[in-house]
């Protein structure tokens, strides 16, 4: 209908790169390259089982990439009704149990398709030894089994069963330095549709009556003095460096949180400052604690007097390690300039 | 001698108000309608577009369908005149030569045309469908077999299938339904979850 | 399913089926979306046998539905039949679909489950000698990672939440979706609880001084 939309020609990129790959690619790393190309770039449908903690969940997933905007929907088929749903940098969480709905403008700077997450260079070599562990058949489909181990105790490791003629990963394993699985992730169906139509994106949850939280990016103009600017970790586990920064007002706050985003190529914390400090009486102030929030951790803890908190998929150590060392000062600005 | 009548009683519901029934006559001709469309356009999402359009035009021309001649037979002028249309409307050069012969069903390789295509869309499981259409009918007995590829490969009518099997026109229903159970029943383990039906697991 | 109803659709799709039953079945045709699903699949079984691929043109009845919904009728609906909107169109082969789906797939999810109980057959072995590359286990436990010394948080859930959120578009695609799954579950945070040493961890303090 119209010449080949960059969209396009990435996933026929991806295809012919897995075409190609059953002759010639060993490489194990270009596996994970084709299974994060095929995850962004392909049109998907499937309902997959994710097991945590002992608990097992049913969840539905539909992707959609139309010329780079993609639309993602995620819904949980187990009953809290619950459904995540992305339309380009906007998503809306659906929480009929909390009668909430959650509207998230993410940061507009990541690029739409592959410039968002992480991406493996030598230097993360340094820090996990990927390999290909063996061929097998899962649900009768070839795939090759992937393992990404750490080599310390800063990050966790993934066993992946990729698909070797669509590159999606058919089942995903988290685990710890030691081989113990935290998390897992199996497709029970999988469908690669060439087409989806928009009703497929459309939430199920009525919300009247529901309170709506939104949030904003930071709108552009001169930062306050307590902008992300002046915020940098000093030091960090071997093989993090800072990879973006910006500021934004998370849904239902008034003031804007600093956002800086670590990683190692391949796990990635985020922290937040809350730029807003005050005096809180000694009793009040929050004490430094720890959570899990699924198989990633968090650590929240106060530094000047500003509330910061580290989000990430790695253990518990290493959300402490780093928010524990966000420090604020002149010598911030020269330290750990973003990468990339 | 077929005289229509399954697509005339669901014509007639049509033309009396009835959407879900132009919904079912869809359903049967959507892929003979799109496998004839790509002789016209090589893009397997265009094709698709282009039989949605001839679906739709055949919908809204339907008050004024008379019976005259089969239903099948006037959907597939318009859908050959909606393709052609298409194409000439691209500036490509414009189809001269002779494709509207109706029953020359080619089959294609979905994967061959990966290679030219400029979009290797509809990626589903294919060798996993090819694979378990096969098995399923490999494993028909003979009887099933060469009834529904009698019916569906070679267009026979059932008193032409029984004349050719030697048997009675009630056993050729019987062996076309039993073997379309068969090959259904093994196609919805594919679709509707890699891991099959719960009841036959285990 | 009625077989014998089965087995007239299947005759009235090779416009086998004498007229009066064929009027009769149109009606319920139109309106039944299960028998309409089958129709359907018949259509589908038909391109297979001729070898072609099932898939081409098998979303075109959808689009065409939905499309049609804002069309108007041909005529008077005298009967007032029902019209079911692009929506509700049986998508067969699509793994989605209301509650008879939910139900399917938890029933899946139970012997998935009970599959995985039992020791893998045949265990992976990993080539590398690194120490953690441990054999994969069928995943009959989980472990939660600890932190030492670790105080509960005190976050309200949805802020920890809305951060989960924030990080999430800056994972791998394969971290984002574990991170949002989590999230689908009824307890958007677990607090973790203090304790005592995990043991087998070690203490991670001593990398406090590797910096880089």
């Amino acid at each position: 209908m119209q010449t080949t939309r960059p969209s396009d020609r990435l996933a026929w990129f991806v295809f012919a790169l897995v075409v190609a790959s059953t002759a010639t690619a060993q490489e194990p790393r270009l596996w994970l390259e084709r299974m994060n190309q095929a995850l962004t770039a392909r049109n998907y449908d499937g309902v997959f089982a994710h097991w945590q903690d002992g608990k097992v969940e049913m969840l539905h997933i539909v992707h959609r990439n139309q010329n780079g905007a993609v639309t993602e929907r995620l819904a949980s088929l187990d009953g809290s009704g619950r459904e995540f749903i992305r339309t380009g940098n906007e998503l809306t969480c659906y929480l009929p149990d909390k009668r909430t709905v959650i509207v998230e403008t993410q940061s507009g700077e990541q690029g739409p398709l592959l410039a968002g997450f992480p991406t493996f260079d030598e230097k993360s070599a340094d820090f996990y030894d990927i390999r290909e562990l063996t061929r097998t058949r899962l649900n009768r489909r070839n795939t090759r089994v992937i393992a990404v181990t750490p080599r310390d105790e800063f990050r966790y490791g993934y066993r992946l069963w990729i698909d070797e003629s669509t590159a999606m990963p058919l089942k995903t394993q988290l685990c710890d330095a030691h081989g113990r699985i935290i998390e897992q992730v199996v497709f029970a169906s999988l469908t690669l549709a060439s087409r989806i139509p928009d009703s497929a994106f459309k939430p199920e949850v009525a919300t009247d009556g529901f309170q709506w939280l939104r949030s904003a990016p930071r709108a552009a103009g001169p930062e306050p003095a307590n902008a992300s600017a002046l915020w940098s970790a000093l030091k960090l586990p071997p093989g993090f460096r800072m990879t973006a920064r910006s500021a934004q007002i998370m849904p239902g706050a008034q003031d804007p949180v600093a956002h800086l985003v670590f990683s190692d190529g391949l796990a990635s914390v985020s922290v937040f400052v809350e730029t807003r400090s005050e005096v809180v009486p000694a009793d009040q102030q929050p004490v430094a604690g720890v959570a899990n929030v699924g198989s990633a951790s968090a650590f929240s803890t106060v530094i000047d007097g500003h509330k910061v908190t580290a989000v990430g998929e790695v253990p518990p150590a290493t959300v402490r390690f780093i928010a524990s060392s966000v420090k604020r000062s002149e010598a911030a600005l020269s330290a750990a300039s973003p990468g990339h | 001698m077929s005289a229509d009548v399954s697509d005339l009683s669901l014509v007639r519901r049509v033309q009396s108000g009835d959407k879900g029934a132009f919904d079912a006559l869809v359903l049967k001709y959507q892929h003979k309608v799109t496998k004839l469309v790509m002789r016209y356009v090589r893009n397997p999402a265009e094709a698709e577009d282009i039989a949605q359009e001839a679906f739709i035009k055949a919908y809204r021309a339907l008050a004024q369908f008379r019976g005259d001649s089969a239903f099948y037979t006037w959907l597939y002028r318009i859908a050959i005149n909606t393709a052609k249309n298409a194409v000439v409307s691209r500036d490509r050069s414009p189809v001269d030569y002779d494709l509207d012969t109706q029953n020359s069903d080619e089959s294609y390789e979905l994967q061959g045309r990966m290679k030219d295509a400029e979009t290797p869309e509809g990626l589903v499981l294919t060798d996993e469908i090819r694979t378990t259409v096969n098995a399923a009918m490999d494993a028909l007995p003979e009887d099933l077999r060469t009834a529904i590829v009698l019916r569906e490969l070679e267009g026979l009518s059932y008193e032409e299938i029984a004349a050719s099997m030697d048997c009675p026109v009630g056993t050729v229903r019987s062996r076309i339904f039993r073997a379309r159970e068969a090959i259904d029943r093994r196609l919805r383990e594919v679709f509707e979850g890699g891991l099959g039906r719960a009841e036959e697991l285990g | 399913m009625n077989e014998e109803l089965d087995s007239q659709l299947s005759a009235m799709f090779d416009d086998e089926l004498p007229q009066a039953e064929c009027e009769l079945l149109a009606l319920r045709l139109s309106r039944d979306r299960a028998l309409q699903a089958r129709w359907g699949r018949y259509a589908a079984i038909g391109a297979a046998v001729r070898g072609g691929d099932i898939r081409l043109g098998g979303m075109v009845a959808y689009e065409v539905s939905s499309a049609l919904a804002s069309e108007p009728l041909l005529a008077d609906a005298r009967e007032r039949p029902m019209q079911p909107t692009g929506l509700t169109l049986a998508r067969w082969w699509r793994p989605m679909a209301g509650a008879a789906l939910a139900a399917s797939v938890a029933a899946l999810s139970i012997l998935w489950l009970q599959q995985n109980s039992l020791p893998a057959s045949a265990p992976l072995v990993a080539r590398s000698t690194a120490p953690s590359a441990a054999p994969v286990e069928a995943p009959a436990s989980y472990v939660v990672p600890r932190a030492l010394e670790a105080r509960a948080m005190r976050m309200p859930a949805t802020e920890l939440a809305n951060y989960v959120v924030a990080h999430s578009q800056f994972s791998t695609p394969v971290s984002r979706g574990s991170l949002l799954s989590a999230l689908m579950a009824s307890e958007s945070a677990a607090v973790g609880a203090p304790e005592q040493a995990a043991g087998a961890a070690g203490d991670p303090d001593h990398h406090a001084d590797d910096s880089p």
